[in-house]
């Protein structure tokens, strides 16, 4: 059994190593060897890592040097980067939030940390677990995807060079697990802010003026968010010297200052969440190319925001801030689903549905029973599985269509049939079940009994969700063509990480009841408040409904064998139709196009329209959250 | 074998029939209240028959497999809801078969069916809130999600929740397909859109689609039932009851728009029940 150690080496520190390696060799063949060196270490030490019995690590070595000041001076060179990058943008924002968190760290650092501490650096609980697992399975498969999309891209845009895009890919890897990993609050805040950085090099990549201008909004936001989370350091350790999770969540629900502490923390993780009001950055990192987006912006970095929450839920349990996190998280799953009805592009579809999903999985955390808890650590397994694949898929599509706008994927089963009904699986795996998102939204309507608001919201926000999932799969699947389609020709490591995908989507869906018997046996450090019980759905039930879509899977399938010879039976239009598909013979016996749209009722949900309201409802929830600590 | 492990199977054997001859004794009294003679009551049987014994030469190559989820998933709730599982689980797996339904439409691009899918995602959109609050609303009252709760409360429950109940009469119009709030696909013959979300569903399958609606019909008034279940005709009364009602507005009102119909649901529907399940806690 290898060493703690060792494992948490490869975890956090190899990805580091491999990324500058990645800059430093700048040859295809090399990167290639590297990405899946690094995908296959990070995977098998993610699983070995469960096995562990050890949660805890003292961290503060590296290969004999101090761990520690290794850190401390890192934290520097990091706001020394944002700085430099906020000076090269002209950006006066990135600037103030950068200058203040260099003031805040020195203040911390140089006047008021002691020395001699005992706590250990690295502890996690099942939460870092369970997204560890994914960092590294989902995030590997999401590097594999990128080796022939980036060369695909950079065929018709230069941007800033592969090496660069997979170095900085790589090493978030290594950022996502110091960062899960993290005991100690400085550690924790060195790899929070390595993730900002990270994000902003991969949004500018293709350094045309759109990318700069949505890089730096996403560098300042982020900036503030790690602003709240050094400010809530700060303030912390002056108020009670704690500088760690384990000493900070052992105390139980807080009050007074030390809980404006945690809303800081709070808002640090909303703001890397984006959650209203801060949607604006996850928005503005759309134009990135698709597997920035699926890595960063999906699955594994705006999760971090919602760790964050989550590590810290014992400390607001019980409490009106607990309370009050569950009502932002319910006002922005309904809220920026809303604003997901209103849109046609497809990457901002599935960014607002991020945002969404993150709202609930707030949601979640903030209601704090045992089955609340339960749906968001499956929710956040589900989301990201499902979501990533969705992006993928919508890069590949866009690879081939050279449009993000769904209107153009009408119909692209006849066109792309593989990648299209990998998507409709993947938006059907959002919204029914028996796949996992539905069976925690389920769990999450439940616990939500005890918080009215948030059950009202979360009625209106599954309806939602409902919407504009259904529309875009029917939209995929709206082709025209009798014939059979041929499949489309796609690089093979693309197709490959999307199988994997779709059989992680299915494997998951299937292994549902395993996993939630894994998830009560796994090593906890997670305290609940009493609530509603998990709802029953047992294994025989559970089991009967998916043999019950297999069987009408098979019953429609073999209803299509007389089809074969007697052809499929021609749409109704307004008329006799012509030669041409979608065309018919209308009024002066003039041939007549059918065109169809879809509804997006921009006149309620638009972005345009909706944001502004919006973002205040969450200015004013927000502001009352940290007021409310002193209630 | 008790009655209670019966139950369900009955039901799924039973409903298609109670679903038909409610729809059968609708289309009675509509044609009654409008001086039409009528179609037999067994009408609706006989068109299903007559479906079913059509050839299969659907326009689309998902449209029988969407067909069948929508049948499977309808008679799978019906099943649930009559074997005491949680409500909000029976209204899940309903969910499906309409998304089904929906996916259906879409696949066979006429503009007919395209635009009946949408406006079919629109009432979805429009009920599925009010239909979960109403499953929030009777755990609140009666402490559980299931139908075993809700028979074994000792007082009515429309009682202590009768502005939910309210409001699930909008869920109730939207579902039975009757104006005004039969946008997608009305349940009588005056239709803009030729049959709605309906009309690439042909022979066997549509047969398949209207026993989904049965089923779905009868899922729908199983849940109206539970406000007055203290007996088995107080049963009979609010169901009766309800449908009449429905089948009156239904002859009194046009068909309003979509805005009209998501204005009434959120509005009116989502306030009457945050209302009445606000009450319930602070009580």
């Amino acid at each position: 059994m290898p060493d703690l150690n060792l494992i948490l080496l490869v975890l956090v520190g190899l990805p580091f190593a491999a990324g500058f390696l990645c800059l430093a060799l700048p040859f295809k063949p090399v990167r290639v060897v590297l990405v899946f060196a690094t995908c296959l270490a990070l995977a098998t030490a993610s699983v070995l890592l469960i096995r562990q019995p050890f949660v805890d690590h003292p961290g503060d070595s590296l290969f004999g040097a101090d761990l520690r000041t290794i850190i401390q001076v890192a934290d520097f060179l990091l706001l020394g980067l944002i700085l430099f990058y906020g000076l090269l943008r002209k950006s006066l924002l990135v600037l103030l939030t950068g200058l203040a968190q260099a003031g805040l760290l020195v203040y911390l650092e140089f006047f008021k940390l002691g020395h001699g501490h005992t706590h250990p650096a690295f502890a996690w609980n099942t939460i870092s677990l369970i997204i560890v697992v994914i960092v590294c399975f989902v995030g590997s498969l999401i590097c594999i995807y990128a080796l022939p999309y980036m060369k695909e891209h950079s065929s018709h845009q230069k941007g800033l060079g592969q090496p660069r895009f997979f170095m900085v890919l790589i090493l978030f890897l290594g950022a996502m697990n110091g960062l899960l990993l993290a005991n100690d609050l400085l550690y924790f805040y060195f790899f929070f802010e390595a993730t900002t950085l990270c994000s902003f090099l991969l949004i500018g990549h293709n350094n045309d003026e759109i990318s700069r201008k949505n890089s730096t909004l996403a560098l300042w936001m982020n900036s503030l968010g790690g602003l709240f989370l050094l400010g809530g350091i700060t303030l912390l350790y002056e108020k009670t010297g704690v500088l760690d999770f384990q000493g900070l969540t052992s105390q139980g629900p807080l009050s007074g200052l030390p809980l404006l502490a945690v809303a800081l923390f709070c808002l640090a993780g909303m703001v890397k969440a984006a959650q209203l009001p801060f949607q604006g950055w996850l928005l503005g990192a759309m134009v990135a190319p698709t597997p920035t987006s699926a890595l960063l912006h999906s699955s594994t970095m705006v999760k971090a925001g919602v760790y964050l929450i989550f590590r810290l839920s014992p400390c607001f349990m019980t409490t009106l801030l607990g309370d009050t996190i569950a009502w932002a998280g319910a006002l922005t799953f309904v809220l920026a689903g809303a604003l997901a009805i209103g849109q046609s592009n497809g990457k901002k579809i599935l960014a607002y549905s991020t945002v969404s999903n993150l709202g609930l999985i707030i949601a979640c955390i903030g209601i704090n029973t045992l089955s609340a808890q339960l749906a968001a650590g499956a929710l956040i397994v589900f989301h990201a599985v499902s979501k990533g694949l969705l992006f993928l898929g919508v890069g590949a599509v866009e690879q081939n269509i050279h449009s993000r706008d769904v209107e153009d994927m009408r119909g692209l089963y006849g066109r792309m049939p593989f990648t299209a009904l990998i998507m409709v699986l993947a938006a059907a795996s959002m919204i029914l079940p028996p796949f996992g998102m539905l069976l925690g939204k389920w769990t999450a309507m439940e616990a939500a009994v005890l918080n009215l608001p948030v059950a009202v919201m979360l009625a209106l926000g599954s309806a939602i969700t409902v919407f504009y999932w259904a529309r875009w799969a029917g939209m995929l699947l709206s082709s025209e063509t009798g014939a059979k389609p041929t499949r489309e020709p796609q690089p093979l490591l693309m197709r490959s990480t999307l199988v994997m995908l779709v059989v992680a989507v299915l494997a998951l869906a299937v292994a549902t009841p395993i996993l939630v018997r894994l998830f009560f046996n796994l090593p906890k450090f997670m305290t609940a408040i009493s609530g509603p019980a998990v709802p029953p759905l047992g294994d025989f039930i559970f089991y009967a409904l998916g043999g019950l879509v297999l069987l009408g899977l098979l019953l429609g399938l073999m209803a299509l064998f007389g089809v074969r010879k007697k052809g499929l039976a021609t749409l109704y239009y307004s008329g006799a139709q012509t030669t041409e598909p979608g065309e018919y013979m209308g009024p002066m016996n003039k041939p007549v196009k059918v065109l169809a749209s879809n509804y997006y009722l921009e006149g309620l949900f638009g972005e345009k329209r909706l944001t502004l309201w919006a973002n205040l409802a969450a200015i004013c929830l927000l502001a009352f959250l940290v007021a409310g600590v002193f209630l | 074998m008790s009655l209670a492990k019966l139950l369900p199977f009955i039901a799924l054997v039973a409903a298609p029939v109670a679903g038909g001859l409610i729809a059968g004794m609708d289309r009675k009294l509509t044609a009654r209240l409008q001086s039409r003679q009528g179609p037999p009551l067994l009408q609706p049987f006989y068109d299903v028959l007559k479906l079913l014994a059509k050839q299969s030469r659907p326009s689309s190559v998902w449209l029988p497999v969407c067909s069948w989820l929508y049948f499977l998933a309808a008679s799978c709730s019906v099943f649930l809801f009559f074997g005491g599982a949680d409500l909000l689980l029976v209204f899940f797996v309903q969910a499906f078969g309409a998304f089904c339904l929906v996916a259906g439409a879409y696949s066979a691009p006429s503009p007919y069916s395209l635009v009946g899918a949408q406006r079919e995602l629109l009432q979805i959109l429009a009920y599925e809130p009010l239909i979960i609050l109403t499953v929030i609303g009777l755990k609140l009252a009666t402490g559980g999600f299931d139908t075993a709760s809700a028979l074994a409360h000792p007082a009515p429950i429309i009682m202590k929740l009768p502005l939910v109940f309210l409001a699930l009469g909008y869920a109730l119009t939207v579902k039975l397909r009757k104006s005004p709030f039969d946008i997608s696909a009305s349940h009588h013959a005056h239709q803009e859109l030729v049959r709605g979300v309906y009309t690439e569903y042909a022979g066997p399958h549509l047969a398949l689609a209207e026993l989904a609606h049965w089923y779905e019909t009868v899922l729908i008034l199983g849940l109206v039932s539970l406000f007055w279940a203290t007996a088995w005709w107080t049963i009979l009364v609010i169901v009766l009851g309800s449908y009449l009602v429905e089948i009156f507005i239904d002859n009194m009102t046009a068909r309003l728009s979509w805005q009209w119909m998501l204005g009434a649901a959120w509005g009116i529907g989502i306030t009457l029940c945050t209302a009445n399940m606000a009450w319930l806690v602070f009580k």
